[in-house]
């Protein structure tokens, strides 16, 4: 929860589609993939507080309901691969349903 | 990480065995020669009313039990004719029955005596009834028959809830161990760890006498615990019923987060919950051992602290949307 804004960040913004939200199990998944990244790697919620994505409690936090957009922030090299996996996931609708 | 041995099965006890351990709990006096104590095993950890075998019904009889005769028993042989009496007290030995209890001090029939001791089957008085009896001897015979293992790890109890530590060899069992006794836990076993199954499905851990409230400490050396905590830091046996182990080559991936999933861990067929602490230097692993414990004693009570925490959340989104 800083407020410190990376260097050259690259952001995108993904949808929370699934019924419930990111409640525990989706927060694990996202946790599980930004940690595979060495980079630094924040998470906003619209209008809402920013967090650091690889702290499962942070991301609980944001209470991101369904229908809620999150936007992720990350260094230049780590953003193709992160976006990719981070879309698929969103798609997946977290195995969540 | 092999840490558990392979179980082994108590197929049979001797009746000589059964008398020299139990004869003083369960009130039992011999009546026929030691002699009979010498072949006679007991095959199955239950009793058997011979009921429908003295009235000379042998099919499903439960020959490797031992044969339990009550007031029933006894009024029923005393009111047939002699003949009968042997004939089916015969048949019954032919069928190498382990041994013969009689309860409430009943007197057996010299033919009982006779064709018993003939046959090399051992014959007991018990002063106690058959319900008293046989309420004892099952949760003996239980005991003997448990199905046992030796796990390597270091058995606590912490706040009762039985905690076995699992970790590689230096990985810091005995030192998170010793934390454990200076905040006021108890031992039970240290490094090997015996454990027989009750009931089929309760696990139950207790150290060898011989090293009963010792442990190893690298560095120190072997410590007595007993001497330097007190006896109350030291238990004879408890049941298992969290295994938490150490480990260095957890991945990332692996490691529970959110403490939604549960994990068992296998002994003796029964599924114990466990839990999987990634060992980091700087680590105080004494703590997280004890938080969970309590985190399972949280469970057991029925809260989930995890589940708590995920409702509250899904209830607040549900509001803000």
């Amino acid at each position: 929860m800083s407020n410190q804004p990376l260097e050259n960040a690259h952001t995108f913004t993904l949808e929370v589609s699934n019924k419930m939200g990111v409640h525990a199990r989706p927060a694990a998944m996202i946790v599980r993939i930004a940690s595979h990244f060495s980079g630094e790697i924040w998470v906003t919620k619209k209008d809402g507080e920013r967090v650091n994505a690889k702290s499962i409690m942070g991301i609980m936090m944001l209470a991101a309901a369904r229908g809620s957009e999150l936007t992720f922030e990350c260094t230049p090299e780590d953003a193709p691969e992160l976006e990719k996996q981070m879309s698929d996931l969103f798609a997946s609708k977290f195995q969540d349903e | 990480m092999k840490s558990i041995s392979l179980p082994e099965y108590v197929e049979s006890i001797s009746v000589r065995d059964f008398y020299n351990s139990f004869a003083e709990r369960l009130l039992l006096r011999l009546v026929t020669s030691r002699k009979t104590l010498s072949r006679s095993t007991i095959r199955e950890r239950s009793l058997n009313r011979p009921a429908l075998a003295v009235t000379g019904y042998f099919k499903y009889f439960a020959n490797k039990r031992i044969q339990l005769f009550g007031a029933g028993e006894m009024g029923f042989l005393r009111e047939q004719k002699k003949e009968h009496r042997i004939q089916v007290l015969e048949k019954m030995a032919t069928k190498r029955i382990p041994c013969v209890v009689i309860s409430r001090n009943l007197a057996p029939t010299p033919e009982m005596i006779e064709v018993f001791e003939r046959f090399g089957v051992p014959v007991f008085r018990t002063s106690l009834a058959s319900k008293a009896f046989t309420t004892e001897v099952t949760v003996l015979l239980e005991e003997r028959f448990a199905p046992r293992t030796t796990v390597h790890g270091t058995l606590l109890d912490i706040r009762g809830i039985g905690t076995l530590v699992r970790g590689e060899s230096g990985a810091g069992k005995s030192e998170a161990a010793l934390a454990l006794l200076e905040r006021g836990h108890s031992l039970v076993a240290d490094d090997m760890v015996r454990v027989k199954l009750l009931s089929d499905h309760t696990p139950v851990g207790f150290g060898d006498e011989m090293s009963r409230g010792f442990m190893e400490c690298r560095g120190i050396g072997i410590i007595n615990v007993e001497e330097l905590f007190g006896i109350r830091f030291v238990r004879i046996e408890k049941k298992i019923e969290l295994v938490v182990t150490f480990t260095e080559d957890l991945e990332d991936d692996q490691i529970d987060r959110t403490g939604l999933d549960r994990k068992n861990f296998d002994i003796l067929g029964a599924d114990v919950p466990h839990m999987e602490i990634p060992l980091r230097t700087g680590r105080d692993m004494a703590r997280l051992v004890e938080v969970a414990a309590m985190v399972q004693a949280a469970r057991q009570l029925g809260h989930d602290s995890a589940d708590d925490f995920n409702q509250k959340l899904i209830q607040k989104m549900k509001q803000e949307n």
